[in-house]
């Protein structure tokens, strides 16, 4: 799982109000060199959740010196641009788990694949 | 109706795809054209949602966007992350993403197993949540109206790997013998299958079977249930009545209704996968000919790897046979459905998914309701009324949707 898919996760647990953003907890973590393409990432900002890839970057160990706060501009800042690419993009959680920050269920990710299903207790 | 819907769909639609995985995800299969130009044309770095994505045969076609797969089959999404994708196991009336997230989503053949009306209307709405205002869905679910023939009724089950009613399969042996491990599937294997003509003769002998069923919509409707038995010449029968709200599981399944014999007749595929030659195919009416046209066919497992199949199924409240004489026999055309006499044959898409299995029918039946022509245009109209419908097509047996998410304004 790879954080630009954790930014998009929530927790769908009824009666969950505060499901997002889903706690990482990882047992493993890889980084694979994934090619770099700037205006690719700079399209990608938007859609994101900042503070919540900042929480999840630096709870992994990958902060990368993102700034907790957008940097203006950034579509012209390529070292920024990289750094949001390795931590999006590069950054891969193989195991572990992530936890509703309300509830505290847990999803189990395996082989990086987490597994949202829900029990019929909880929908 | 809720547990009774889920329950079927576990038995039918969840176990049926989990048992098949194996012989389902080979990366031969290619996608259909127009989905394939709906991702195509999604603007660069658009994030797109593949909910029911099954083998990911969607995931890599635009690699100029992020595209994230979902489905509620484990071995399948397994299967799809060791290609390198993004890919999540959920159930598709409960999605995990987070709100107006993605500017295109996908539902290809995915909302036809969905087992009451009620929810494919939440399985699209769902979609419709994590959409973005102005961004798109694609819907492809199986038509009731094939190239062929019509089915008659729209809650089916189809057979995935039937015992044919003559009862042998000299075939699959030979088949097994020749085909290579349905991972590595070979071009040495795919010559040995396209020549054989043996599985040709015999599919045009046997039967296709259908099972058809009263929509689970339809059963809760009527305050009593009516029963009703047939004979079978294979299966045995029995008919459970459920108490409202919960079906047991039985052991029988009421025996298919309409059977028909279908000699040389083009199978429009019915299956969400068509190979890049098929163009070649369109005039081609020849099920063996198609069959030869690159239909990669995985070969069947060694036999020491068969699985028998508990026969014990879930039958439906309801299971009425369909008219008999329903006119199908014109021997026209298979709306391919069907379990197919020869299962290691590929090119039904049934069949493709796992030719020669020797799992036996009737635990491999697979819920589909099909719809009829404008039924998905009219289901999104009344129902879901954050999505607008765009256009809406026929495409290869397919009924299609493309809609657009709008805002919905309350007054």
């Amino acid at each position: 799982m790879k954080l630009l898919t954790h930014n998009m996760l929530t927790s769908h647990v009824k009666g969950v109000t505060k499901g997002y953003p889903l706690l990482i907890k990882a047992t493993e973590v890889k980084v694979n060199e994934v090619e770099f393409n700037s205006q690719f990432v700079s399209r990608m900002i938007p859609k994101l959740e900042w503070s919540a890839l900042v929480q999840a970057a630096e709870g992994l160990g990958h902060l990368e010196d993102l700034s907790a706060e957008l940097v203006a501009d950034y579509e012209n800042n390529e070292e920024f641009l990289k750094k949001v690419h390795k931590v999006l993009l590069e950054v891969e959680v193989v195991e572990g788990s992530l936890q509703c920050p309300e509830s505290g269920r847990e999803f189990p990710i395996s082989r990086g694949v987490p597994n949202m299903l829900l029990n019929e207790d909880e929908v | 109706m809720e547990a009774a819907a889920s329950a079927l769909e576990r038995e039918h639609v969840h176990r049926v795809y989990d048992k098949i995985a194996p012989y389902f995800n080979d990366s031969r299969y290619k996608a259909w054209p127009k989905v394939r130009q709906f991702l195509l044309d999604q603007q660069p770095g658009s994030l797109v949602a593949d909910v029911g994505c099954g083998n990911g045969k969607y995931l890599g076609i635009n690699k100029k966007v992020v595209i994230l797969g979902c489905d509620v089959c484990c071995p399948l999404v397994a299967y799809a992350s060791s290609q390198g994708h993004e890919v999540q196991v959920c159930d598709g009336l409960h999605l995990p993403y987070r709100d107006g997230v993605f500017d295109a989503v996908l539902s290809i053949a995915v909302i036809h197993h969905l087992s009451t009306m009620e929810r494919r209307v939440r399985a699209i709405r769902e979609m419709a949540r994590c959409l973005r205002d102005g961004g798109r869905i694609m819907i492809y679910v199986w038509a009731l109206e094939q190239k062929y023939r019509k089915f008659e009724k729209q809650d089916i089950f189809v057979p995935w790997n039937p015992d044919p009613p003559l009862a042998q399969r000299p075939m699959r042996d030979g088949a097994q013998s020749v085909g290579a491990d349905a991972h590595t599937g070979s071009d040495a294997h795919r010559k040995a299958r396209s020549t054989s003509s043996v599985a040709e003769a015999r599919r045009q002998k046997s039967p296709r079977l259908w099972f058809f069923s009263r929509s689970l919509d339809s059963v809760f409707d009527f305050g009593s249930l009516s029963v009703s038995h047939s004979s079978s010449r294979e299966l045995s029968v029995s008919v459970a009545t459920p108490a409202v709200g919960m079906v047991s599981r039985g052991r029988g399944l009421m025996r298919q209704v309409s059977s028909f014999f279908s000699p040389s007749a083009l199978s429009a595929s019915l299956e969400e996968d068509v190979f890049e030659e098929l163009s070649d195919l369109q005039g081609d009416q020849q099920e063996g000919g198609r069959r030869e046209t690159a239909r990669d066919v995985p070969s069947p497992p060694p036999p020491a790897a068969a699985i028998m199949a508990k026969y014990g199924s879930l039958p439906l409240p309801d299971m009425v046979p369909a008219s008999k004489g329903g006119g199908e026999e014109s021997g026209s055309g298979s709306g391919e459905q069907g379990g197919g006499e020869s299962p290691e044959e590929e090119e039904e898409e049934e069949e493709e998914e796992g030719g020669g299995l020797a799992l036996s029918g009737a635990s491999c039946l697979r819920y589909y309701h099909v719809f009829r022509e404008g039924e998905l245009a009219e289901l999104i109209e009344k129902h879901v009324e954050e999505l607008h419908v765009i256009t809406s097509y026929f495409d290869h047996a397919n009924w299609c949707v493309v809609a657009e998410k709008i805002q919905v304004w309350k007054i």
